[in-house]
């Protein structure tokens, strides 16, 4: 018996080789690093506790290739994507590649950097921080972003420095003839006392199939203040994992949003690492789904230190035969006490052959700590729809109205106008489909 | 703070007050399991052959599966290779009264407080009471059988029930259900057997002590409850272990079946030994226990007080499958030393406007664990349905955690399930309001735990509630901080 076991990994989705031609040596590093890791991650099955109710199928019955042979279509007009408040403050990847003629950085203050990271190869923040705080003992998702991505938006702010405008990372993926796959990569690493809002959207320009694994890397440093809104509009057809990390020092506030209303296959573990005592973080969600949709999100908040607040709530409406997955996980380490946690997960469950799976937990190690978590699944409260009824809307609007109030909290939370424009637009297009 | 933290630690300190040991002879047995060892098991016992293939097939099964590990614990895993899979005590003409019992295990049972004798026929319990494997004395059983209630050891149905235990066991957990369970169904000693006819509310509360009491001894208990349409039953379940270094097995299975309109509320108080400081010693208590409310309207109630062992892994669940039934679970969890507590409760939801109630309490204090573990499931077709769920937790001292792992779905649009979690830790400001009212801090904390625990102590029956609270008491004695 010579016979050869193939093992399931990543790369058997993958077709060809996974190849990088970055020209920074510490990306090159990286990416060395990533396909080492990935030759003996095995893929997830549902006997993995961290994927057991998700079906891969989305990912597992394509064979992915890379974009340079997918016979990728044009990008064509996209410039109602931009927001007007970030006109010179943004950045366009195609999928996953850098284009520089559709990005505008005119608009920074002195010493602010924002740009493709492949430009900024050398530079001590890149060295120093790429790749670090990213978890990879999980599964073979961050190694993979790891092993195959060149270019990267790199956002660094110096001491002291405030970026007003927001920053806007545009992802976009078009059409092609064959499934790709794409990972962009985001490192943002704000220094001591500086602050910024990142806009990272993803936008699938065509209803194909790809798949799109990020990787965003946050480092923030003490009293720096981040806003990072992250926006999942992928093709209905592709499969999103997303990574994003964050890790923060003392004083430091990191708010992050994850909207979710794209992509058949949509995975995402949020992370935040508390480095220091005296932090506030937020790791907020809204998942709009239907159709044959799945969204999953595993998040973990960390605590490894004392006197932290942290907050967490994360909505979900799920409709048709859409899955909706949550685990949020409260860590508290040993001495890490006065951590003031909350953690709500919130279930709108509006048809028949939808299903929510939610397991909010919490692991707790110091005594001297407020912890506290609620999880409902329900459906609409028939009698706010009589009300509504009674006052003159149709039931059918009536009950658009209520998904939309129920929507609307998390939305409320962008801190950009036109961001919060289009999330409301989405949100009508969502409740009042047909 | 130290004061406190030192008040509390000498509170944990409480030395295991039923830590002794009975001399009565034991029949010889081979250690070890095998396929022979279970055959000779059933032989001894005298059973019929249905019986034995029984045991038999489930011992394969056993054999075939893997000792599970996802839980919140680690512990040595025991040598099943030496365990000694049978053990009853000697044979003894049979009794006509109570002078007949070995007097040792009479002692035994008085040095545990249980009132076996005239306080509890006034209590009006029957007691049937299981010494180490083997039913050594029923009482009232006349009394029962007057109103047509089987109450019987499970040696005993085996023999003269035949047709209902081959009709329910297994029905509600079935062999294979996990390593365990497998384990169990095929090497049970003994355990109570209880069965409440049509109509019939069971005149009085039904309670099992029983205790291990051979060192290296696998406890396997076996009870199988059944509740036909419109009766209803309290059982009460009761234990406390002699201390010893060696890690003890007990491996239980309990299995509630309630039919149509029936109502079976199952109470535990469970003080085994917990092992010392350093985590050595204690009893593993890995129980498989389930109900299913099989019947429309039908409910199950499990109420359970968690003091004892040394690793619990424990999930007593409810199948709602009969329209309109209910499920409730009850718990409080304290873990001290070096404890490890895996326990919570499973409801799952399948017939329509079925409703589910989890309190769950879970206390924690040296240097031990205690993780909720729940699961709350609403079937595609349980129209109506709704789940509350409430899961505190309290830290005491600054070595312990406290853990929550609850798993919710639901595939209805109609239902709502509801859960919520906190943990905190005794407040000071508490302890200081009630010290300030003149109230010693020990008492100020006692009573803040009993505040913290009374939604559930007030479901178990009077007499085990007096009980609880005592031994909440000795459990957290120099507690808190």
């Amino acid at each position: 018996m010579s016979e050869v076991i193939q093992k399931d990994t990543m790369l058997s989705y993958i077709n060809g080789e996974i190849q990088s031609n970055a020209n920074s040596v510490a990306i090159r590093a990286i990416n060395v690093r990533g396909k080492d890791a990935l030759e003996n991650t095995p893929f997830p099955t549902r006997k993995d506790e961290d994927w057991r109710f998700i079906d891969l199928n989305a990912i597992k019955k394509n064979r992915f290739t890379s974009v340079s042979y997918a016979n990728a279509a044009e990008v064509g007009d996209i410039s109602k994507h931009y927001l007007p408040e970030a006109l010179n403050t943004r950045l366009v990847f195609v999928n996953g590649i850098y284009n520089e003629e559709l990005s505008s950085i005119s608009d920074l203050p002195n010493h602010v950097i924002v740009g493709n990271m492949s430009e900024y190869g050398d530079h001590d923040a890149v060295k120093e921080h790429l790749g670090t705080i990213t978890n990879y003992d999980d599964d073979a998702f961050a190694p993979f972003n790891d092993a195959a991505f060149e270019d990267a938006a790199f956002i660094y702010l110096p001491e002291e420095t405030s970026v007003e405008a927001p920053i806007h990372i545009l992802n976009l993926f078009t059409d092609a003839e064959k499934a790709f796959y794409a990972t962009p990569r985001l490192l943002f690493v704000g220094e001591m006392y500086s602050k910024a809002t990142i806009i990272e959207e993803h936008i699938g320009l065509a209803n194909n199939v790809y798949l799109n694994v990020p990787v965003t890397e946050f480092r923030l440093f003490a009293g720096a203040h981040v806003h990072h809104a992250r926006i999942q509009r992928d093709s209905k057809q592709a499969a999103h994992v997303s990574r994003p990390i964050a890790m923060i020092d003392r004083n430091a506030e990191y708010h992050s949003y994850t909207i979710c209303l794209g992509a058949k296959l949509f995975r995402n573990d949020p992370r935040v690492i508390q480095n220091a005592e005296e932090v506030d973080f937020t790791v907020d969600g809204l998942v709009l789904i239907d159709g044959d949709q799945i969204a999953d999100t595993h998040s973990i908040m960390d605590h490894r230190y004392a006197h932290g607040n942290s907050h967490q709530l994360h909505k979900v409406v799920v409709n048709d035969n859409a899955h909706s997955i949550f685990n949020g996980k409260i860590f508290v380490a040993k001495d890490a006490q006065k951590i003031d946690s909350f953690q709500e997960n919130r279930n709108l469950l509006l048809s028949d052959d939808g299903k929510v799976n939610t397991k909010p937990q919490l692991e707790i190690f110091a005594d001297d700590v407020r912890c506290s978590h609620g999880a409902t699944i329900g459906h609409l409260n028939d009698e706010e729809v009589f009300y509504l009824h009674s006052r003159g809307l149709t039931e059918q609007k009536s009950r658009e109205l209520l998904v939309y109030a129920f929507a609307l909290e998390s939305v409320e939370s962008m801190e950009v106008e036109s961001v919060e424009k289009l999330l409301l637009d989405e949100v009508i297009k969502y409740t009042t489909r047909d | 703070m130290s004061e406190e933290v030192k008040a509390l630690e000498s509170m944990i300190g409480e030395e295991y007050k039923y830590g002794f040991t009975t001399d009565v002879e034991y029949e010889d047995f081979p250690k070890g399991i095998s396929e022979e060892i279970v055959r000779e098991l059933s032989k001894r016992k005298n059973e019929p052959e249905w019986m034995t293939d029984f045991r038999v097939k489930a011992y394969h099964a056993w054999k075939e599966m893997e000792e599970p590990t996802w839980f919140n614990a680690t512990y040595k895993k025991p040598d099943y290779e030496n365990l000694l899979y049978y053990s009853a005590p000697k044979k003894k003409p049979q009794l006509d009264s109570m002078d007949d019992v070995d007097p040792n295990i009479r002692e035994t049972y008085e040095k545990l407080g249980i009132p076996l004798e005239e306080q509890k026929m006034l209590a009006g319990v029957a007691v049937d009471a299981v010494f180490d494997s083997v039913s050594v004395f029923t009482s009232f059983k006349e009394k029962l059988a007057e109103a047509g209630v089987i109450f019987c050891s499970m040696s005993e149905a085996i023999q003269d029930h035949p047709e209902l235990v081959k009709k329910y066991m297994a029905s509600v957990v079935p062999v294979r259900d996990n390593y365990f369970s497998a384990l169990n169904s095929a090497v049970f000693s003994d355990g109570s057997f209880c069965y409440i006819p049509k109509n019939t509310k069971c005149p009085m509360e039904l309670s099992t002590y029983f205790r291990i009491n051979n060192m290296e001894s696998g406890q396997f208990e076996r009870t199988l409850i059944v509740a036909e349409e419109g009766s209803s039953v309290s059982y009460l379940e009761g234990c406390t272990a002699p201390m010893y270094d060696e890690n003890q097995l007990h491996a239980a299975v309990v299995e509630l079946v309630a039919l149509d309109n029936a109502d079976i509320k199952y109470s535990t108080i469970q003080n085994w030994y917990s092992g010392d400081e350093n985590g050595k010693g204690g009893i593993y208590n890995f129980v498989t226990k389930r109900g299913i409310c099989k019947g429309r309207n039908s409910k199950i109630s499990w109420t359970q007080l968690e003091t004892g062992s040394a690793v619990t892994l424990k999930y007593p669940s409810v199948i709602l499958q009969g329209d309109n039934s209910i499920g409730e679970f009850y718990s409080v969890a304290v873990t001290t030393k070096m404890q490890q507590a895996d326990t919570g409760t499973k409801m799952i939801h399948l017939g329509k406007n079925t409703k589910s109630t989890i309190i769950s309490k879970g206390i924690s204090a040296g240097r031990s664990q205690n993780s909720y573990r729940g699961e709350v499931k609403i079937g595609k077709k349980a129209h109506g349905s709704k789940n509350y769920s409430v899961c505190d937790s309290m830290l005491i001292g600054q070595e312990c955690g406290a853990h929550t792992f609850p798993y919710i779905s639901s595939e209805n649009p109609s239902s709502s399930v509801e859960h919520e979690a906190t943990t905190s830790r005794v407040g000071e400001e508490q302890i200081f309001y009630l010290m300030q009212r003149g109230i010693s801090e020990q008492d100020a904390i006692s009573m803040i735990i009993n505040g913290f625990v009374k939604d559930v102590l007030k479901e178990l029956p009077l007499e085990f509630a007096v009980e609880a609270n005592k031994l909440l008491d000795v459990k957290l004695e120099g507690s808190v901080g």
